[in-house]
């Protein structure tokens, strides 16, 4: 059922635009319409001042600090539970300014230690190669040393270079060389001290790649330098360590504080959004929208209590252009609500138009268990569900949690009807069929007659509704369309009635003359096209009962899978073998006995039953309403 | 040797349900395979249309409901 929606318009002076928005806002049933798409409604669209924009601005900068702050300090978890002071807006700002400078730094410093904790392993190894070839003189007061990396495709410059640098020191420089990797060797030149320059300015000229290291590291001979590494690879986790506490300080200090402000902020740029649906004049304002009837006379109070006379709320008239646009709120009794999720999975009823969900509520948990009838499977997927159903406190997937574990009770319950649990495992503990026995061959064909029973009463309720809804739409179309196959239909009844020596063999021509009235009122209602596309139609709505078979096919499937398994214990020769591999293929069967009855019970409603009467495209009531 | 007409026709039939659900099923996984490539498309664009394209997919699957229907006439009628 969906709740009756009052189209309302709102006007008063420019002076109370403050007050109204935010008693609407406190009231938060309100649903408000661009003024441009309600031409019932004359005003022009409210243009903001610069200082409203400049604020608009302000506070969306604001909330993407915090963002960022939150980010960085961690997110919080649990509901924020401080109040507010009146001045937040200023509280926020200054926070704010505090903290991002320290988050800054320490967030900065830890990515720079980080990525030196990555780097210094790759010069580490470097190193370690160097070391043993590395010649007494390095430790020589007086001497400098400076590595120096080639790939190996160019020896002979190091050949070169190693001749000229001890040319250039009159033979006091040593030059000593070790491959690094397959692809890269390195040479180590230690010099006296006052031929720094020099050396510097030929491996300049020959662009050779020095071994450079971080500043960190100092500029010592390679052991030297290596063992600063090391030193400083085992200190760089402590200091990043003491920067996360530090930040894990700040975020216990701060972050309930962040989160407040992000909300209230997000709210106040969300309330500020709403103002160009507004309209005005020179001196007025107007909005309009959707009040739920019910709640009408608390908005008209509201509204007089705090603002007084400047401001009236004024109840439109219902036009049925305006009914296609009301938005939608299903009401539906607890029991029918999880239900909503999986109409709103195919599309939202229009306003005004049959709300499905009741129906879908007593229909599709009994599909479920006519499919998957029986006792074992229903009990654990009974448990499975209930049990899941604690890790979801909301959303589509505890709905459909709730609707399996309903089904699963029709399945303990057709479970007993057919005799069934685990299959055929349930003969050993005298549980016998009370209606139709899946596993005998004689029950299959009054199997199949039920559920094709099932689905003509299913179809034809369908059908009556869309009449229902044909009439109240004043639409012939659908009414000769929807009429048609009723008729169509209750004239194959007949058919089969006499067919099957139900009724007797002279209500035939009668049978056979409603079900031609009925493809005649069919093909009425597609135009020139009728006298071909009427007879198909019909045949399609035929097909659309017989798809109820479905409910016996995927049944009988699961039945002989469950036998199989049964079967394959006892022929196994081991116990432990056969009770695995019957394990197995019971689990197996449960997964596909909980998803695919599901699935077809869904089909069975979006495509056979909703398709006879549904008026889906409704829009979602989405009121103006604070987030704290 | 004597041919046993009975024994032959029990088989064709049995071979005749199996055709008539075997090809169902073919035509309707074809159809399915095509409409789950392109409804799994559109999902990754546009979420919201689960609802439609589980609709989308669903349809052809009267095709071996059909062809169930037939076989099972097949084996349990087609002695009579």
């Amino acid at each position: 059922m969906n709740l009756e929606m009052i189209p309302v318009e709102i006007v008063g002076l420019k002076t109370n635009l403050q007050a109204v928005i935010r008693i609407i806002r406190q009231m938060g049933c309100m649903h408000i319409e661009e003024l441009t798409d309600l031409p019932e409604v004359s005003a022009r669209p409210l243009s903001l001042d610069r200082d409203t924009l400049r604020q608009q601005e302000e506070l969306s900068l604001l909330v993407a600090r915090v963002g960022g702050l939150l980010d960085a300090l961690g997110g919080i978890h649990q509901k924020p539970v401080i109040s507010l002071t009146g001045n937040y807006l200023a509280e926020a700002r200054a926070g704010v300014e505090e903290l991002m400078p320290k988050v800054k730094a320490l967030t900065s410093q830890r990515e720079r230690l980080e990525s030196e904790l990555t780097s210094l392993p790759r010069y580490e190894a470097t190193l370690r190669k160097l070391l043993p070839i590395i010649p007494s003189s390095v430790r020589e007061p007086g001497n400098r040393s400076v590595g120096i990396l080639v790939n190996r495709e160019h020896m002979d410059i190091l050949d070169a270079i190693g001749k000229r640098v001890v040319d250039l020191t009159q033979g006091r420089a040593e030059v000593v060389a070790s491959d690094v990797d397959v692809s890269t060797r390195a040479m180590l030149i230690v010099f006296p001290e006052q031929f720094t320059n020099q050396i510097e300015a030929l491996l300049g000229r020959e662009d050779i790649s020095r071994l450079r290291l971080p500043a960190e590291l100092g500029d010592g001979s390679p052991d030297v330098v290596l063992a600063a590494l090391y030193y400083r690879m085992a200190s760089i986790p402590e200091q990043i360590k003491e920067i996360n506490r530090e930040l894990a300080s700040l975020s216990a200090q701060w972050r309930e504080k962040l989160a407040v402000w992000r909300a209230v902020l997000q709210d106040e740029i969300e309330a500020s959004r709403i103002l160009p649906r507004f309209g005005e004049t020179d001196l007025t304002f107007v909005l309009a929208g959707w009040v739920p009837a019910k709640e009408i006379e608390r908005v008209e109070m509201a509204l007089r209590e705090n603002v007084g006379n400047e401001v009236f709320i004024q109840k439109l008239k219902m036009t049925p252009e305006m009914k296609k646009r009301a938005p939608v709120i299903l009401q539906n009794p607890r029991l029918a609500k999880p239900f909503e999720s999986l109409v709103k999975l195919l599309a939202l009823p229009r306003y005004g138009h049959i709300d499905p969900t009741r129906l879908m509520a007593f229909f599709l948990p009994i599909f479920f268990g006519m499919i998957l009838g029986d006792v074992g499977y229903g009990i654990l997927a009974l448990a499975l569900s209930l049990g899941f159903l604690r890790r979801f406190k909301e959303g589509v997937l505890r709905d459909i949690l709730i609707v399996l574990a309903m089904g699963a009770g029709w399945s303990i319950l057709f479970g007993f009807l057919y005799g069934e649990a685990f299959g055929t495992l349930g003969e050993y503990i005298g549980l016998h069929a009370l209606w139709f026995d899946r596993t005998s061959p004689d029950h299959v064909l009054g199997l199949l007659i039920m559920t094709v029973a099932v689905g003509a009463v299913h179809v034809t309720l369908g059908l009556i509704l869309g009449v229902w809804e044909a009439i109240k739409d004043k639409s012939r179309n659908h009414l000769l369309e929807r009429g048609g196959m009723l008729v169509g239909l209750i004239g194959l009844f007949f058919m089969v009635g006499v067919l099957t020596d139900f009724l007797p063999q002279g209500f035939m021509s009668f049978a056979i003359a409603i079900v031609i009235v009925g493809i005649v009122l069919l093909s009425m209602s597609l135009g020139c096209l009728g006298i071909v596309m009427g007879p198909i139609e019909f045949i399609t709505l035929v097909g659309n009962v017989l798809s109820y078979l479905r409910i016996a096919a995927i049944g009988l499937a699961s039945v002989y899978l469950a036998k199989v398994a049964n079967e394959v214990a006892g022929i196994a020769g081991n116990v432990i073998v056969g009770a695995i591999l019957a394990i197995l293929i019971h689990a197996l069967n449960l997964v596909l006995g909980m998803f695919s009855p599901m699935i077809h019970s869904l089909r069975l409603h979006y495509v056979e039953f909703f398709r006879k009467f549904y008026e889906g495209g409704g829009r979602p009531y989405e009121p103006f309403r604070s987030r704290m | 040797m004597e041919i046993d007409l009975t024994t032959i026709g029990t088989g064709l039939t049995a071979i005749g349900a199996g055709l008539a659900i075997g090809l169902a099923a073919v035509g309707t996984g074809l159809a399915q395979g095509r409409i789950g490539a392109a409804g799994a498309g559109v999902i990754a664009e546009k979420p919201e249309a689960l609802g439609t394209m589980i609709l989308l997919i669903a349809i052809p699957e009267t095709m071996v409901i059909l062809g169930f229907a037939v076989a099972a006439m097949l084996l349990l009628l087609g002695g009579e």
